[in-house]
């Protein structure tokens, strides 16, 4: 239990497809270190802690932003976790507070590739990547997930309509956040109609690439706005290569402290009333979920056409990144956590989750070679 | 196009790997002598339909085989071969690839 520490604020920049001139990846971070400041009541002058994440920062490092913000900082932390970084600098700063190293961390994840730029980033990710399956025309992390997708469909007896759920399901939420991408509603018809893109998966199971940024604000719960229900986070825990991608990928890595999470949370995946779940592909989701423990008898076909199919458990409320965008998996990851806050101190809007009181987000991301090989998880509590 | 793919093989304790570790995740060992594979069973294929970035894109097949020697590896495949099917291994400028036996 982080005692001492609370999620204050929360902040985003617009998402967009295709950047416009002029906009780049610090332009995105701008707008959303300015929105997060503003949410959270603070201004630069009382942030002395930073944690950054992003495909499209370089050359420029942590604090090259910094300098570029005016932050003067006693703690500063640059995470490559890709889809898990969100998650991974939310740990960090919630230590890097509770022991005073700093007061108030910003976290900010943004990307701005653009498409042509994602798909280097895509062919060059690491040397195993670069060596062994671009040379393939392996179709970057599609490629990568639409086996995975097969081995699942195979083992849980899934079928393409049960992804579907989970995509017309976040596309009804989706319409309910302006700053989602696509918030056309989706029919199932259309969600199953949809070209292939890497078999089995479809345009509409692979999430789309946008530019933005996303950023959070972790401090003494002290510094949060006067008259706000205050977030803490009652369990975090996380797993860098947890198999050496010798498993089947159909388990991630919260399967290694998804007990220890929930013990120390006091508390039980039944308790849950809104889950942000990292949603690169709806596969993933499933993993993650049936990894927490929130699908019933690892059921993964019924937790699709009835937990999801029928609304029967609000999942990335937000639409998820399949609707949303995802702006590298550094940004898409906090969107998760923000989303989760706003829910908890009943900020949604309308897509508020009546009552919502406690939540678990996750992340996941960095597809080392045959799927990802980071997670991390919290559970998040409003606190009156 | 060279037969077979290579594996990383432990000099202490026999263990094949692939792509190439630092340390043998059996032993711990830090010695590796190339060894190569031949022979691979089909697991699950995907065809890329559709590539970001790319322009007049050829779908291509790719599929996760376990190799005979028990490593998982993504291959590039050169014909219609299924899951289940057993394929023949080679290297295309440095990439593994498989086709059926013939």
């Amino acid at each position: 239990m982080f005692e001492n520490v609370a999620i204050i604020g929360v902040g985003q920049s617009a998402y967009t497809r295709r950047p416009e001139p002029g906009q780049s990846v610090l332009t995105f971070m701008r707008d959303a270190t300015m929105a997060v400041l503003k949410d959270a009541e603070l201004s630069a002058g009382d942030v002395n802690g930073m944690a950054v994440a992003s495909f499209s920062l370089a050359p420029d490092a942590a604090v090259d932003l910094a300098w570029k913000l005016g932050l003067s900082l006693s703690w500063l932390s640059q995470d490559t976790n890709g889809g898990c970084s969100a998650m991974s600098m939310l740990g960090n700063a919630l230590r890097a507070v509770e022991t005073g190293a700093a007061e108030v961390v910003l976290i900010l994840g943004g990307d701005a590739t653009g498409l042509a730029g994602y798909a280097k980033v895509a062919a060059n990710f690491n040397t195993v990547t670069q060596k062994h399956l671009a040379p393939l025309g392996h179709g970057g992390p599609n490629g990568v997930y639409a086996l995975v997708a097969s081995r699942q469909m195979k083992k849980y007896g899934l079928e393409k309509s049960d992804y579907g759920h989970i995509a017309v399901a976040q596309r009804e939420w989706a319409a309910k956040n302006p700053f989602a991408v696509y918030r056309t509603p989706m029919t199932m018809a259309e969600y199953l109609a949809a070209p292939l893109v890497a078999d089995p998966l479809s345009r509409y199971d692979c999430v789309p690439v946008v530019a933005g940024a996303q950023a959070i604000v972790v401090a003494r719960p002290d510094r949060a706005p006067k008259g706000r229900p205050k977030v803490r986070v009652r369990a975090h825990r996380a797993s860098y290569n947890y198999d050496n991608q010798e498993g089947d990928g159909l388990a991630t890595g919260i399967s290694t402290f998804a007990d220890q999470l929930w013990r120390e949370a006091g508390a039980s995946p039944q308790d849950i009333d809104v889950a942000s779940i990292y949603d690169d592909y709806p596969t993933m989701v499933l993993a993650q979920a049936n990894d927490l423990g929130l699908v019933d008898g690892h059921d993964l076909a019924r937790f699709c056409r009835v937990t999801i199919g029928e609304r029967r458990f609000p999942i990335n409320t937000w639409g998820g990144m399949l609707s949303a965008g995802q702006p590298g998996g550094h940004a898409g990851g906090m969107n998760g956590i923000s989303e989760a806050v706003l829910q908890l101190q009943q900020r949604a809007g309308p897509r508020q989750v009546k009552g919502a009181r406690l939540a678990v987000a996750t992340g996941y991301g960095m597809t080392m070679y045959r799927y990802g090989g980071t997670a991390a998880a919290a559970v998040l509590e409003r606190v009156e | 196009m060279i037969s077979g793919v290579t594996i990383w093989r432990c000099s202490n304790c026999g263990a094949g790997f692939f792509p190439e570790p630092l340390l043998c995740r059996r032993c711990r060992a830090g010695a590796f002598t190339i060894d190569r594979v031949h022979e691979a069973v089909v697991e699950e294929v995907s065809v890329i339909h559709h590539m970001l970035g790319q322009e007049n894109w050829q779908p291509r097949r790719i599929a996760s085989v376990r190799t005979t020697d028990g490593q998982r590896i993504t291959v590039g495949l050169r014909d219609q071969s299924e899951p289940g099917t057993r394929i023949e291994l080679f290297e295309d400028v440095g990439a593994p690839f498989g086709e059926g036996k013939k």
